[in-house]
């Protein structure tokens, strides 16, 4: 089947066409378009929730119509219209639902309404056909969180943060600093050549039996040690940003490695460890993540960068997924600010709209 | 011609197709709603096509109403008019609220000036005042509310729109009345589908007009000082 996949939920405008053959293969990507904002936010150092909306509203139509003609498929030849119905800023989520209602509507496809962290949870199956069940750890600017995907519609959330997702703290570490937005590749570059020895950073939550983060504390942490030292020089900035990663790549193996023994105790051995969101593409975690999949006995599967951030394609994928499934959505469905992925459910009431019955 | 006219910039959510052929508004539904417009227009829409038995094929256009008005509001409406102009291959057309709000009047009457105000809120109104022939006197924008009354008590006026009796409490009674205040919580989906037929197709699709920059500033304070 293939299912057209839209993504509005923060500051990218995303449309993708994906084929789901089975249950057992990885999908086909036909299309992905994604046109990042990014160049709108730079100025305010994070994404503006209202620029975001103002950004989609006016390009996601051309974005859809890049997405079919790159597929070289027309809206006949879609089975379903798959939308990021939240978690996520309501503004650009409304844009993105309503825009696949009305396709929906109009040429009769069913909708699906997919959770955005479903769709990245998902996304090791379009990619590697990564067999349920699986242990994700998913951090991104907006999330950090681990859980068993044990099924289509059928996850646990195992640990998340307190406070600070992990790409947010890169982003406020970056902007403290004075770098670039987003922040993570920014940090990430800097502490290349510092000295992650040079500040003694907090290790928050280390040891604790709930695989749960807290960012909050060594944020304020860095915060002191460089208003201690400013004006900063720049092997400052870089010694900043070593040991702000070292800090929360210690933090990530202690905290992931608690939720692989926690994913083992209850549900026995998962098929990987799946690492999603921007956070993945940092390379010092990834090693980490490497590392702590094999002394796991289990694998680590990232999808390439640009699946790992938003995209239409993971949308896509997880709507033609529940669609396999029968989990389709009325045209009366509400886009949610709000909706954490132990409330995705499966079959919901169907409303079925329909012109000239 | 059949245009389908679709308005969620205000108090309700709308939709009516209209069909020149037989100069009749065949199916129309208004729900009065502040909030709810992005989980009720789409069957909205899938009710009044039903009822006026027009496929989404035989659409000649698609009228939506652009602002001024809530952005969340004008974002749901103008999302359903793009995805359905992309889904049908039909132009969408974009039309102000306050020159719907306006309209009836202007054909009544179009010697006598209208100004259609909106309340903006924290002391705003959104307004335009049309003159003679329905023509633009004053453009759409955003005032303080003085000074608002101050440019529609200039002339004999008729004041209509959402904010039509806050305008008329603020008058000055230096200044003769408004000839007519009349307030309407929405603009009247009818005159969305009559105006969306003589309406000129613009460049590219439909845009809100917000009349009000994104309430954001850049943040270079957390910033620490570089040597």
């Amino acid at each position: 089947m293939f299912v057209l996949g839209i993504e509005t939920t923060c500051d990218e405008t995303a449309a993708a066409v994906v084929e789901r053959v089975d249950d057992k293969r990885p999908g086909r990507i036909l299309s992905n378009v994604v046109l990042s904002q990014v160049n709108e936010h730079a100025a305010f150092g994070g994404v503006v929730p209202e620029i975001a909306a103002r950004a989609h509203v006016e390009t996601l139509d051309h974005v859809i119509s890049k997405a079919l003609a790159d597929a070289g498929r027309t809206f006949e030849g879609i089975d379903g219209i798959a939308a990021a119905a939240g978690p996520g800023l309501i503004g650009g989520v409304i844009v993105g639902l309503t825009t696949a209602k009305a396709i929906a509507l109009v040429n009769e496809k069913p909708l699906i309404a997919v959770n955005h962290l479903e769709a990245h949870a998902l996304t090791a199956r379009l990619t590697d056909g990564t067999p349920f069940p699986y242990c994700l750890f998913l951090a991104s600017g907006g999330h950090t969180q681990i859980v068993a995907v044990r099924g289509i519609a059928d996850y646990v959330l195992l640990g998340t943060t307190v406070d600070d997702a992990i790409g947010e703290a890169f982003d406020k570490t970056a902007k403290l600093l004075g770098l670039g937005y987003p922040g993570g590749p920014q940090v990430e570059k800097e502490a290349v050549r510092g000295n992650p020895q040079r500040f003694a950073l907090p290790r928050p939550m280390l040891g604790r039996p709930e695989p749960d983060f807290s960012l909050s504390g060594l944020k304020t942490a860095l915060r002191l040690e460089a208003e201690r030292i400013a004006p900063l020089s720049d092997q400052d900035v870089a010694n900043l940003c070593a040991s702000f990663q070292q800090a929360v790549v210690e933090m990530i193996e202690d905290r992931v490695r608690t939720g692989l023994h926690l994913f083992n105790t209850r549900y026995g051995a998962p098929t990987a460890l799946v690492a999603a969101g921007g956070v993945a593409a940092n390379q010092p975690i990834r090693k980490a993540l490497h590392r702590l999949a094999y002394d796991a006995k289990t694998i680590l599967v990232v999808p390439p960068p640009e699946l790992c951030t938003d995209n239409g394609a993971m949308i896509a994928w997880a709507g033609a997924e529940r669609l396999a499934h029968g989990f389709v959505d009325g045209l009366d469905v509400a886009p949610r600010a709000r909706w954490p992925l132990e409330e995705v459910i499966g079959m919901r009431p169907q409303v079925a709209y329909r012109v000239r019955q | 011609m059949r245009v389908l006219a679709i308005d969620t910039a205000l108090a309700a959510c709308s939709a009516a197709v209209l069909d020149t052929e037989s100069d009749q508004i065949v199916a129309s539904e208004s729900l009065p709603m502040v909030r709810g417009h992005a989980e009720a227009l789409i069957p909205l829409i899938a009710r009044v096509m039903s009822e006026a038995k027009v496929d989404f094929a035989d659409l000649d256009r698609i009228a939506v109403t652009v602002g001024p008005g809530s952005f969340t509001g004008l974002r749901v409406g103008i999302s359903a008019a793009r995805g359905i102009s992309l889904a049908t291959a039909k132009p969408a057309v974009g039309l102000t609220t306050l020159a719907i709000f306006a309209a009836p009047y202007i054909a009544q009457d179009d010697t006598l000036p209208v100004a259609a105000v909106i309340d903006a809120r924290h002391g705003y109104v959104y307004m335009q005042v049309f003159g003679r022939g329905g023509r633009t006197l004053m453009a759409p924008r955003i005032a303080p509310l003085h000074d608002a009354v101050r440019a529609a008590s200039a002339s004999p006026t008729r004041v209509v729109g959402s904010a039509a009796n806050m305008l008329a409490a603020a008058w000055p009674s230096s200044e003769p009345a408004p000839k007519l205040v009349e307030e309407s919580a929405a603009p009247d989906i009818k005159w969305v589908a009559r105006l969306g037929v003589t309406a000129i197709e613009g460049q590219g699709s439909p845009k809100p007009l917000y009349l009000r920059s994104p309430d954001a500033q850049p943040q270079d304070a957390a910033r620490l000082p570089r040597r």
